[in-house]
């Protein structure tokens, strides 16, 4: 009787199957293919450290994320602090605003920037019509696009975890504060701000994490100068058919993703990182 | 008290604009649909139907659309019973390796989609599997399963283990407990996962792009390929058609989850 639950953990071994025939396969493949050609060889990684390209694109993929990760805990703080103090009902209607968008396909999404921000799109047209700029402004195929459509499809996965985090506060922490003494403002930075901090550190690595693999926005929205690892890996499978050298590169995406992946749970627990949490 | 209210007005300001931002988007593709010119413009200056009697009246797209729909069915099945299955077994079961076979198991969520394609291409183009319906179903279930068992999951560790104890006691095996006691309790979140694994195939593109070669096109990667290379107003009206898809399965989902708060 101790162990009446034992075998329900059997339960995970279809899911198990199924992830090892299609998902750890595959991704160790991947790693054997990179150093076969078909003799074993370090030739792709060599190409990888020679051309200087790549650690462009690296450089160019983490330099997007970090904005993208900053732009969206600027936005996405607020949003979810705001949501914290509303009454139930605005908060219903605040959580829908932001669940439409975020369940709507990033390609529409993609695609709808494509109009708005385009050379004869309602932004360009606008900013015209006040006379704010004489000749549209570039806001696509270029860093610009790629941060306001990376930012509108990750906000959501940063305002999520900080928004669980924020209603775990105790407000009667903050009237303490004030009946102390402190100023509104004061209470904030002191006692709400340092509080909220795990949710930050966890929207902020999630949104990291997505937006190093993100492949579709910088598809769309960017141009040639915002080449990042997984518009490069795309090229070298589809155009160049050179799959050796994109299992190469998917390899380094992996490591690099994987890598930040085991620090963070290791230091804050998955229970956070997946909303899985008891809450 | 003006001064105290201040910062209160300047938040919800602020919040506004971030809201616009993220609903803008979608007002405009709405918008813009039911556009009366032959070319894209927004504000439109005429009003018409057009774009979605194409869409309809297209073979293309609606062959498309009927694929993506027949692969999301078959996806929501098989990852809905795989998730729920592993859920049940990582929250109410006894091993170890908890820890470490949960984390596994929602990987995929942070792997990049276009790791994953890859990886698949390699796996499937020997077994000449690739360019068909069954390779988006196979890389469909793998995007979709994580989803489905963090839902669950999260469900099952808010819901009373102890009606279980209760039906093992009175002498109930434990697949039947499972299948009587465990799965009930928690229907209302399956049916919300099974309703987010449907939207995440339905609306998956790389996987799409990677494995369905020419002969398997899904309605996202018809709309990937007409994108990069013009900007068909067609596309305006199937957007905002997939909109609405989403949006009613999400308020079917809410609504599954609030009949869950009520039991």
């Amino acid at each position: 009787m101790r162990y009446w639950r034992s075998r329900e953990a059997l339960l995970v071994l279809p899911a198990l199957a199924v992830y090892a025939l299609l998902y750890l396969y595959p991704l160790s493949r991947l790693g054997v293919w990179s150093v076969f050609d078909p003799e074993p060889t370090l030739k792709n990684y060599r190409q990888l450290i020679a051309d200087p390209v790549y650690a462009k694109a690296l450089l160019n993929t983490l330099e997007v994320s970090f904005w993208v990760t900053v732009c969206a805990l600027g936005l996405g703080y607020p949003l979810a602090y705001l949501m914290t103090t509303v009454s139930a009902r605005a908060r219903v209607w605040l959580m829908a605003l932001i669940m439409v968008p975020f369940w709507t396909s990033i390609l529409v999404r993609s695609f709808a920037w494509v109009v708005i921000l385009g050379t004869n799109g309602i932004v360009n047209k606008t900013l015209i019509v006040l006379g704010l700029i004489e000749a549209p402004v570039r806001l696509l195929y270029n860093l610009i696009g790629v941060e306001i459509g990376m930012v509108h499809v990750l906000l959501p996965f940063m305002i999520f975890p900080l928004y669980g985090v924020m209603t775990q506060i105790d407000p009667a922490l903050l009237r303490a504060g004030r009946s102390l003494g402190a100023p509104p403002w004061r209470a904030f930075v002191h006692i709400f701000l340092p509080l909220s901090l795990p949710g930050v550190a966890a929207g902020c690595v999630l949104v990291f994490l997505m937006a190093v693999g993100f492949y579709i926005t910088p598809a769309l929205l960017g141009g040639p100068q915002q080449i990042t690892l997984a518009t490069l890996i795309e090229m070298q499978v589809s155009d160049m058919l050179n799959w050796g050298f994109g299992a190469t590169l998917s390899v380094l995406l992996v490591g690099a993703v994987a890598t930040l992946f085991v620090i963070f749970t290791a230091a804050l627990g998955l229970d956070r990182l997946t909303g899985t949490g008891k809450a | 008290m003006p001064s105290a209210r201040l910062p209160r007005i300047v938040l919800w300001l602020f919040c506004g604009l971030v809201i616009v931002f993220l609903v803008a988007p979608i007002l405009v593709i709405v918008i813009a649909s039911f556009n009366g010119t032959p070319f894209l413009q927004f504000p439109p200056a005429s009003w018409s139907l057009r774009w979605y009697v194409r869409f309809f009246a297209s073979e293309r797209w609606y062959e498309a659309a009927l694929l993506s729909l027949r692969v999301a069915v078959v996806v929501t099945i098989a990852s809905t019973a795989l998730g729920t299955l592993a859920a049940i077994g990582l929250v109410r079961g006894r091993t170890r390796f908890r820890a470490a076979l949960e984390l596994f198991l929602v990987s995929p969520m942070v792997v990049p989609v276009i790791v994953m394609a890859v990886g698949l291409y390699f796996l499937l183009a020997p077994l000449r599997l690739t360019g068909s319906a069954a390779a988006l179903v196979l890389g469909h279930t793998i995007v979709a399963t994580p989803i489905v068992i963090v839902i669950v999951a999260a469900a099952l560790r808010l819901s009373d283990g102890s009606l279980e104890l209760a039906a093992r006691s009175l002498g109930a095996t434990w697949w039947r407990t499972v299948r009587y006691v465990t799965v009930p309790q928690v229907a209302p979140a399956i049916g919300a996962a099974a309703a987010f694994a449907f939207l995440t195939s339905f609306d998956e593109v790389v996987l799409a792009v990677f494995l369905g070669g020419p002969d398997a096109t899904t309605l996202p990667k018809r709309m990937w390929e007409s994108m990069r290379f013009e900007i068909d107003p067609t596309l305006t009206a199937i957007s905002t058609l997939l909109t609405v898809v989403a949006t009613v399965i999400l308020a079917a989902a809410q609504l599954a989850r609030r009949a869950e708060e009520r039991s």
